[in-house]
């Protein structure tokens, strides 16, 4: 055995062999930097002088949208911001002056932003003014040299060229946060990065992947205070090597038509609410608007702080779409489905007469009528038509609701339209086990006959309703509604198209269920003691039915007070949903205007403007004729008040 | 009373701490230059932290040097152990970093166990060696159980992937059992092997990048804007240099932002670039003069633990140093291999003043006797 010292002793050969090695290494090294620094060397100096290249991210372009008749509604548009670098700046006052003086600003203005920004790190860049035109552009460039610190900044812009029309459907971009990264990268299997633009509402986001790009890499020659310089010198180390250029994304054109989203928006001036239209042969959707709204370019650019306080203080919530992401009580729109049912289960016909007496006792609670005296001797038509409550509670008192949630599910309610845009809601469609499941008790009656007028648990979203209505026009054909109608690349050949899809077709037991509750809901608008009669609009022949939904439960004192006299916030909600033209559908819409009191003053005329716009656009031949169709009508109605002047229908259910 | 004071610092030697000051002015001088111009991405900054970093590894390498090597001995395995635990810990939790998941957050610190890992190995090798057989040469029956010890953080290590740090926990072991006198025809036999399994390895292995990043080592220029693009712009930093350099803060390179990354793995090209020939030259022999010492002190002490000990702990800072610049200059593949002290990192500078002070303590304690 060895003591400890002699066991040191005998390693100490080892020890010099280290000792060589690593002598040895670093004479490697060395020798490499003798051949990199001095053999080399003037070659690689010479570069380092040359070859300023950096590699720099090229941004893709993002897809544009267009409407279905080709117009541009999103662009991107390049936009020069004026910018201070602080670091820069030199003779401050004789500077702001003259900049002043091209941007047409106050320097003392000028001034006060920078002094607002003073507590920031020098070499970060300030903005002066936002969107500079070309001509102050020009100015900035050419006087550069005695503007020193003073640049432009250019990005490329995402511009909706409607502002606030239709932004609930096309969404916003914005930069991809912290949090959704790793989100992000987890689902589509994408690198992205902190700075990354991304559709995050609407349109951009359900598409983003066809709409994003690929962005590129371009080596750009920059001078010795890292600012690109506007010739490339090509006789460099780098000679052979080619910039990556970005993939641009690719263009949308959506089922929306650009014109009728207009008339749509404008028809809803002051108004709160949304209104959908839907191809009923297909289930495109032509119009998508809700109100009030925002502006999505100002997402992409970085939301101002007012900006984005003015929207979530706003009591209104502009941010929130009023056609697939809430729901409502449908009010009376519900009616013509409840006819449906009964229709359907032999319980009523088209002869079955209900005497309304303006009021219905059912158990020891009385059920009102919305018309105070009633309406006297009610068969199906007359009851769509006037809107008569106490005829269809009569009506779906003969059945189970269970039966009544079958026909309103199959058309649709109760469950999600299956449309391809993000947080759809589903609505409500209850029945006894639902009640049973959600609050452990067993249905009551008397619920039924609130559910049979659109009231109580039923709820629906007008994108529902619009679907809804549009199987009642075509025959019982449920289609997905969708937005998207062709995606191009940007050669401008298709890569992908979307076609119409059937998701059901409702097998109708009785022939003769549909005309029945189509002939109302055609007189609800085109017989003078329709509900809609004042509001029917020239020459759309437009069938539908208006809709009055209770925002609190109506105490019996209060089911006959004026609407308008209410507080805003109680005031009830008011629907239309309708299709056209009436003997020959084409269009299905439905509305809902908040706290708009009256379905056929309220929401009326929104659909009607639409579907004029959709008729003078699509079907002017037709739309020529039914202004005969509609001249006819309008005057045997002249010829039968002179004849024997009745009381028209007043009131507004 | 005096006297006594006198006594104790004669007992110091201040050699390691002295070179291992030296080394860091540089490198914080050299940092400062990398990064001065880098202020947009907040990286200007980051000489604070770093003098922040030394000035706690300094307190640890003295708090250490007052401490009993038989301390070490006593504590090896435990040590072992404990940052084997907390490398398994990072397969577990880590945070993903440049994706590889290389990070342990604790509240608000970030550490990277696979640093401290080098440690542990070294501490575990050292007593296994005196203990077992303490005057046996190596064969392959007697590295068995060091295989054993090595592999197992080895694996994990490369599996998170980490693949540069892997190799280096076998690099420092290498080191260890070639002074441990292993036999030359082992050494041999285990060279062959290396090369086969290298092969082997490189086949089937490897992911796609750490392939490449061999591909752009043979030939950088085959892919200059990708990955090659770090090796070629590292070895223009490096030639613009020339003999005498352009001088401090004027690396174009740097400023530029050529070089990625160029306050952690490339900081000793920006020095070549201010510095040149003669810099490199300078920065080598303090490096040298470090590593000398530790050797002269591996062979002068009594005890054989505190030999191996101080040639682990040289061989941590040999390879680390060596590796870097090998693969700065274009000698090796780039791999994310910090140079020790100078670049930017607070685990690597912690490793550092952890085993300063254990040589410190070593040293100090052979005066005593002495």
């Amino acid at each position: 055995m060895f003591g400890e010292e002699e066991l040191v002793k005998i390693h100490k050969d080892r020890a010099t062999l280290l000792s060589y090695i690593i002598t040895a290494a670093f004479g490697l090294v060395l020798s490499r930097l003798w051949y990199l620094q001095v053999y080399k060397g003037e070659t690689l100096h010479n570069y380092s002088i040359q070859n300023r290249l950096r590699k720099e991210v090229v941004w893709a372009p993002r897809g544009l949208i267009f409407s279905r008749d080709d117009q541009l509604i999103v662009d991107n548009i390049p936009r020069f911001d004026v910018i201070l670098t602080p670091q820069f700046l030199i003779n401050k006052d004789e500077t702001l002056v003259k900049l002043s003086k091209i941007l047409s600003m106050d320097s003392e203005a000028i001034k006060a932003i920078l002094k607002k920004n003073s507590n920031q790190a020098k070499y970060r860049p300030i903005i002066i003014k936002k969107n500079v035109t070309f001509k102050e552009l020009a100015q900035i460039e050419t006087q550069n040299a005695d503007l020193p610190g003073i640049s432009v900044n250019t990005f490329i812009s995402r511009e909706y060229r409607d502002k606030e029309i239709g932004a609930h459907l096309l969404g916003y971009i914005s930069e991809v946060s912290q949090t959704q990264l790793p989100k992000l990268r987890e689902r589509d299997k994408m690198d992205y990065r902190l700075g990354d633009f991304i559709g995050q509402f609407g349109i951009e986001e359900q598409l983003d992947k066809y709409l994003r790009g690929q962005n590129g890499l371009e080596f750009v020659e920059v001078d010795a205070r890292g600012r690109r310089k506007r010739y490339i010198n090509t006789d460099n180390l780098f000679k052979g090597i080619e910039a990556e250029k970005p993939l641009s994304g690719m263009n949308v054109k959506l089922t929306i038509d650009r014109d009728m989203q207009i008339a749509a928006y404008n028809a809803m001036e002051g108004k709160v609410g949304g209104i959908i239209a839907i191809d009923i042969a297909s289930g495109e959707v032509l119009t998508m608007i809700s109100r009030p709204s925002f502006d999505p370019s100002q997402f992409s650019r970085g939301l101002t702080p007012e900006y984005w306080r003015s929207l979530i203080t706003n009591k209104e919530h502009p941010l929130r779409d009023r056609n697939i992401q809430e729901h409502f009580s449908p009010g009376s729109t519900f009616k013509a489905l409840t006819g449906i049912a009964a229709f359907e289960e032999g319980e009523i016909d088209e002869n079955t007469e209900v005497n309304c007496t303006g009021k219905w006792m059912f158990g020891r609670r009385a059920y009102h009528c919305w018309k105070k005296e009633g309406h006297g001797a009610t068969n199906l038509v007359k009851a769509i038509r006037e809107s008569c409550n106490v005829y269809f509670q009569k009506a779906a008192n003969r059945m189970p609701i269970d039966a009544l949630a079958k026909y309103a599910k199959a058309f649709g309610l109760g469950g999600r339209t299956g449309i391809s845009l993000p947080r759809e809601v589903a609505g409500l469609i209850p029945t006894s086990e639902w009640k049973k499941k959600r609050y452990g008790q067993e249905w009551q009656p008397g619920e039924t006959l609130s559910c049979a007028i659109g009231q109580s648990y039923v709820l629906a979203s007008t994108i529902q309703l619009a679907t809804a209505y549009a199987a009642i026009a075509n025959g019982g054909k449920i289609y997905r509604p969708f937005v998207v109608k062709d995606v191009y690349d940007t050669n401008g050949e298709l890569v992908k198209t979307y076609t119409p899809e059937l998701l059901s077709s409702i097998q109708m037991k009785n022939p003769k269920t549909l005309k029945f509750i189509r002939e109302g809901l055609f007189q609800v608008v085109n017989s003078p003691k329709g509900t809609a009669w004042y509001r029917r609009g020239q020459g759309i022949l437009m069938a539908g039915k208006t809709g009055t939904a209770q925002v609190k439960g109506a105490s019996a004192d209060k089911v006959h007070q004026k609407c308008e006299l209410m507080d805003y916030e109680s005031r009830h909600h008011a629907l239309f949903v309708g299709f056209a033209p009436a003997d020959n559908p084409k269009i299905a819409a439905a509305a809902i205007v908040e706290h708009g009191c009256h379905g056929s003053s309220a929401a009326t005329p929104i659909v009607e403007a639409v579907i004029t716009k959709y008729m003078q656009k699509y079907h002017p031949e037709i739309y020529l004729q039914n202004l005969e169709k509609d001249k006819t009508i309008k005057d045997n109605w002249i010829k039968s008040l002179r004849a024997a002047p009745a009381k028209p229908a007043v009131g507004d259910e | 009373m005096n006297q006594r004071l006198v006594d104790f610092f004669k007992r110091y030697d201040f050699s390691f701490i002295g070179s291992m000051s030296a080394i860091f002015l540089v490198g914080i001088l050299n940092l400062y230059s990398a990064t001065h111009s880098q202020a947009h991405e907040g990286l200007d900054s980051l000489y604070k932290s770093q003098l922040m970093w030394f000035f706690i590894s300094a307190v640890v390498a003295i708090c250490i040097s007052f401490l009993n090597p038989k301390t070490f001995e006593r504590f090896s395995y435990v040590g072992y152990v404990l940052t084997l635990f907390l490398v398994f810990l990072v397969m577990l939790m880590g945070k993903v970093g440049m994706g590889a998941q290389r990070w342990l957050v604790l509240g608000p610190i970030r550490m990277q166990p696979s640093e401290f890992m080098k440690m542990g190995l070294v501490l575990a090798m050292a007593r296994f060696f005196t203990k077992v057989n303490p005057e046996v040469e190596l064969g392959f029956k007697e590295l068995i159980l060091p295989g054993i010890i090595v592999m197992v953080p080895a694996v994990m290590v490369i599996l998170q992937p980490d693949l540069g740090t892997g190799m280096l926990l076998l690099f420092i072991f290498s080191m260890m059992i070639f002074y441990k006198r292993l036999k030359w025809k082992t050494i041999a036999t285990l060279g062959v092997i290396s090369v086969l399994s290298g092969v082997l390895m490189y086949n089937f292995g490897l992911r796609e990048y750490q392939r490449k990043r061999i591909h752009t080592f043979i030939d950088p220029y085959q892919d200059a804007r990708g990955s090659g693009y770090n090796a070629i712009q590292s070895e223009i930093a490096i030639g613009s240099g020339r003999l005498f350099g352009k001088g401090f803060k004027n690396s174009s390179q740097a400023s530029l932002n050529y070089l990625p990354e160029n306050h952690t793995d490339f900081v000793f090209a920006i020095f070549n670039e201010e510095h040149g020939f003669f810099g490199s030259v300078f920065l080598i022999i303090l490096y040298l003069v470090f590593f000398m010492r530790l050797i002269w002190l591996a062979t002068s002490v009594q005890r054989f633990y505190d030999s191996v000990l101080v040639v682990g702990i040289m061989s941590i800072f040999f390879w680390h140093a060596f590796i870097n610049m090998a693969m700065v200059s274009g000698l090796l593949p780039i791999v994310g291999i910090p140079l020790p002290l100078m670049s930017y990192g607070g685990s690597s500078m912690l490793t550092f003043g952890v085993g300063v002070g254990m040589a410190t303590s070593i040293s100090n304690t052979r005066n005593f006797f002495n």
